[in-house]
């Protein structure tokens, strides 16, 4: 095969064994890898009812036909699970070096299965695979977990692990890779704990074939052009990294403040991307085979929050800054390194926080109950050690490791979880930027940006323009991210791609890797197949069409201040659209014609 | 009437913000103004040619001027401009 | 008038392109621990630096070689070449190397070492950070000169 390696390896935990598999040739044609792939492993060989954190859950890795190839900007890879935060398909995406070394190790996906006896890690070198003894391991962090298995297989060996959140079965445990890089999303970091699997360590000595190397490489050089002339991905992203986004979302009115009580914070620009340059950047860092260098090297001096490492992202900054009414780009990065260190989601864990922030300044939780800490908002060293007790799953902590939903709803007020399908949103107010907020409330993983990021139209002009304030159009456009978006994330590449490229790219990269043609409709097809999969999975688990909604603030409370003063969001006046375009039933089912036409079942 | 600068913008104006006290009607010659001060990088960031440079992102009081007339959008007193690159992220 | 290949191990992200072109530029495949090139990244530092032949003008690679296989290249200025058919693979080449720069490869019995493409390094081509240039002997190292320079110009004119 070309592109895929063309081998799967299968891994039972339970009983110790290892099998290689071939990968099914018509469904890498038709799902490509990655979150496609591992979804439809999942829908194939799972139990929809099957408990997320038993044994019995499958723990899916899995790169792109792209990743390990110089397509640029292409070497990601995608963690697949049954999530339990929420019980959807959890597919986190991830960059760093790990997704190509286990191409180059031979694989096209890692199916784990079962829980070992003991806290253990794989050691998978070309087809040599080991289950080795973690108990040493067990405990540390993720940068010292690292090294400590590195010692033990390979200095130069790719290693994805889990953090004490993870062996804790945090809700928001992430599963972190060459240290840095996060699969951060839906607490696929506890489903690894679960099975009391502490790191995968890969190294290959193989290759990825081209099918016509001619054509791919005239392909991608075409590609690399059009996204370095790209004023984002070919100079903005690597000057200023993610982080330069707070500025021009506050000053479009739509930075969710204070646990989404307001939209507009006015002391943004200190935790910009400007302030991160001028203040804590060390250098530009890039994923394999990367030409935008998005990722931030940065180093903190302020004794009290001393660290080095990458980060912070824009939703970092957001969800330690604005959302906890903080300004201290400080602390807000030694949030974001221990997140890192523990291995829990940024976003999630500083959306909890905010919404634990609310609950303490309404007096529906008490210093009795946060271990004596003052949490309110805007108390930087508050927020700081709740990250730590988080990581730790220590008093206060253990709460807020479980995420803002589980958190209000136990003190009484759902309503204060500011979460889609209980994973927390992101850092767009929907009532400022329409588009987004229908994209949130139907992201089949919960509050989700990535997977349809139509900020990029309706606030950042990439390509296209949509006026955020209204919502016409907006259904249209959710779709086309949408899937789009599914189908990239299958391939490989990385969403940043797309400050460049579009479709057309990727599809003319495909077909000369793998030999299969692919047209720009048909990656757009794939794309929808797999988004209506994930949604099939969604319905089986028990959401129906009340479960695509914005929590209460957001449809009702319009923003107090700023730019976008006033604005609530309109969801209904979008989502019936969306169903009927999407080709599903009033309540969001999709129908039969539909599933005839994805080929779907 | 203040403008605010994001971004490589900052790099081209030495400053985050200025005050203006005379409020041109609309922005194409407040963007003039601006690049006589600042001089050609500006320049080259706000215009292409006669029009708005499509790679520019202004908003005025939140609202992107692409919706309110372009160069010709009107500004009062009391508005903020914004100006931005086109920037990225997720 | 001979072209060096340069390194600037402050601009390079890590994203190791440089691997993967001269893998595919000399095998039509990915296989980046074949590469001729390698850029190692320290995690903890956030650091990373490509490595590659410095086509040593007095090579020890050439000096232990007893066949002549490697060899000054007489068609292209500061180029160490490395001939198939004369070599025996007995790899003093690679024991001699004081900076590891050359490899011997058992999957396809070859020595690997940086032959920069012949005088079109793909691995230049494909860096997207400016940490590799194939340049003129004369401005290899003018840019960073000139930037320290440029240092000393500011705190002078400050006082004159």
């Amino acid at each position: 095969m070309y592109g895929w390696t063309g081998t799967i390896l299968r891994i039972d935990l339970t009983k110790g064994k290892v099998k290689r598999e071939a990968t099914d040739v018509k469904m890498a044609h038709d799902y490509l890898g990655a979150r496609g792939l591992g979804g439809k492993i999942i829908v194939d060989e799972l139990d929809p009812k099957t408990d997320a954190l038993s044994p019995d859950n499958k723990l899916i890795f899995a790169p792109g036909p792209f990743t390990g190839t110089f397509a640029p900007s292409a070497g990601r890879y995608e963690v697949i699970t049954k999530g339990p935060l929420n019980n959807v398909i959890a597919c986190s995406n991830s960059g760093g070096a790990f997704g190509p070394e286990l191409k180059y190790a031979g694989y096209d996906a890692l199916i784990i299965e079962g829980k070992a006896a003991k806290p253990s890690y794989l050691w998978i070198s070309d087809d040599k695979v080991e289950i080795r003894d973690a108990a040493a391991i067990w405990g540390h962090d993720t940068p010292d977990t690292t090294d400590l298995v590195r010692a033990e297989t390979d200095e130069e060996a790719k290693v994805a692990c889990i953090g004490p959140a993870g062996e804790h079965l945090s809700l928001i445990a992430n599963i972190m890779n060459e240290m840095h890089r996060a699969a951060g999303r839906t607490g696929v970091g506890a489903v690894m704990g679960s099975k009391n699997l502490k790191a995968i360590a890969v190294y290959g000595t193989g290759s990825v074939q081209v099918a016509d190397p001619d054509r791919f490489k005239a392909a991608v050089m075409n590609a690399r052009k059009l996204i370095q002339a790209h004023p984002v991905g070919g100079a903005g992203l690597k000057a200023y990294g993610t982080d330069v986004l707070v500025n021009i979302l506050n000053q479009t009115g739509a930075l969710p403040t204070r646990n989404f009580q307001d939209g507009y914070f006015p002391t943004a620009d200190k935790i910009g991307g400007e302030s991160l340059a001028a203040k804590q950047l060390v250098r530009p860092k890039g994923c394999f085979s990367c030409i935008i260098s998005c990722g931030r090297v940065s180093k903190v001096d302020n004794p009290d929050y001393k660290g080095f490492g990458e980060g912070p992202e824009y939703e970092t900054a957001w969800s330690f800054g604005a959302d906890c009414g903080i300004d201290d780009l400080d602390a807000i990065t030694k949030a974001n390194f221990l997140c890192n260190e523990y291995g829990m989601d940024t976003i999630s864990m500083g959306s909890t926080i905010a919404c634990a922030m609310e609950l303490f300044e309404m007096g529906a939780i008490t210093a009795k109950d946060t271990d004596g800490v003052q949490l309110t908002f805007g108390n930087t060293a508050a927020m700081v050690e709740m990250v730590r007790k988080a990581g730790k799953n220590e008093g206060f902590g253990a709460k807020l490791a479980q995420g803002s939903y589980r958190l209000a709803e136990s003190y009484g007020h759902p309503e204060l979880s500011m979460t889609c399908k209980k994973q927390e949103m992101p850092a767009y107010d929907p009532r400022g930027v329409q588009g987004i907020g229908l994209n949130y409330a139907t992201g089949n993983r919960g509050g989700c940006h990535v997977r349809g990021y139509t900020i990029a139209i309706e606030v950042l002009q990439n390509g296209a323009v949509m006026d955020p304030r209204v919502t016409e159009g907006k259904a249209g456009l959710d779709i086309l991210f949408q899937n789009l978006t599914a189908a990239l994330d299958s391939s490989g590449a990385c969403l940043f791609s797309t400050f460049g490229i579009g479709g057309a790219e990727l599809a003319e990269m495909l077909s000369a890797l793998t030999g299969v043609e692919y047209s720009l409709d048909e990656f757009l097809r794939i794309g929808e197949r797999i988004w209506n999969q994930e949604r099939l999975w969604n319905l089986k688990q028990g959401y129906t069409t009340a479960d695509d909604t914005l929590p209460d603030r957001l449809l009702n409370d319009p923003i107090k201040t700023g730019p976008a003063k006033g604005e609530v969001s309109h969801l209904d006046q979008m989502l019936p659209e969306y169903y009927s375009l999407r080709g599903w039933d009033e309540k969001g089912v999709p129908g039969k014609a539909k599933l005839k036409e994805l080929a779907l079942n | 009437m203040i403008v605010k600068y994001f971004a490589t913008i900052r790099t081209y104006t030495g400053e985050s913000e200025r005050r203006v006290d005379d409020t041109p009607p609309t922005l194409g010659p407040l963007l003039e103004t601006l690049a006589a001060r600042y001089g050609r990088p500006f320049r080259r960031a706000v215009f292409a040619g006669d029009e708005l440079n499509p790679e520019i992102i202004i908003l005025v009081n939140g609202r992107n001027v692409l919706y309110s007339g372009r160069l010709e959008a009107p500004l009062a007193e009391d508005d903020e401009v914004s100006i931005f690159p086109m920037v990225a992220g997720g | 008038m001979a072209k060096v290949l340069m390194i600037h191990p402050d601009k390079c992200t890590g994203c190791r392109n440089c691997e993967l072109a001269c893998s595919f530029e000399h095998e039509g495949q990915f296989r980046p621990s074949a590469a001729r090139v390698q850029a190692y990244t320290w995690e903890r530092e956030g650091m990373s630096v490509p490595m590659m032949c410095q086509q040593c003008d007095d090579a020890a690679c050439v000096t232990v070689c007893p066949t002549g296989a490697m060899h000054r290249s007489n068609t292209m200025a500061n180029l160490v070449d490395w001939d198939a058919a004369t070599c025996i693979r007995c790899k003093m080449c690679t024991i001699a190397c004081p900076f590891g720069n050359a490899r011997y490869d058992a999957a396809s019995s070859s020595i690997f070492k940086c032959d920069t493409c012949q005088g079109a390094p793909e691995c230049v081509t494909f860096c997207p950070s400016g940490a590799l240039e194939f340049i003129d002997d004369e401005q290899h190292v003018r840019s960073r000169k000139k930037a320290y320079a440029a240092k000393f110009k500011d705190a002078f004119q400050e006082v004159s």
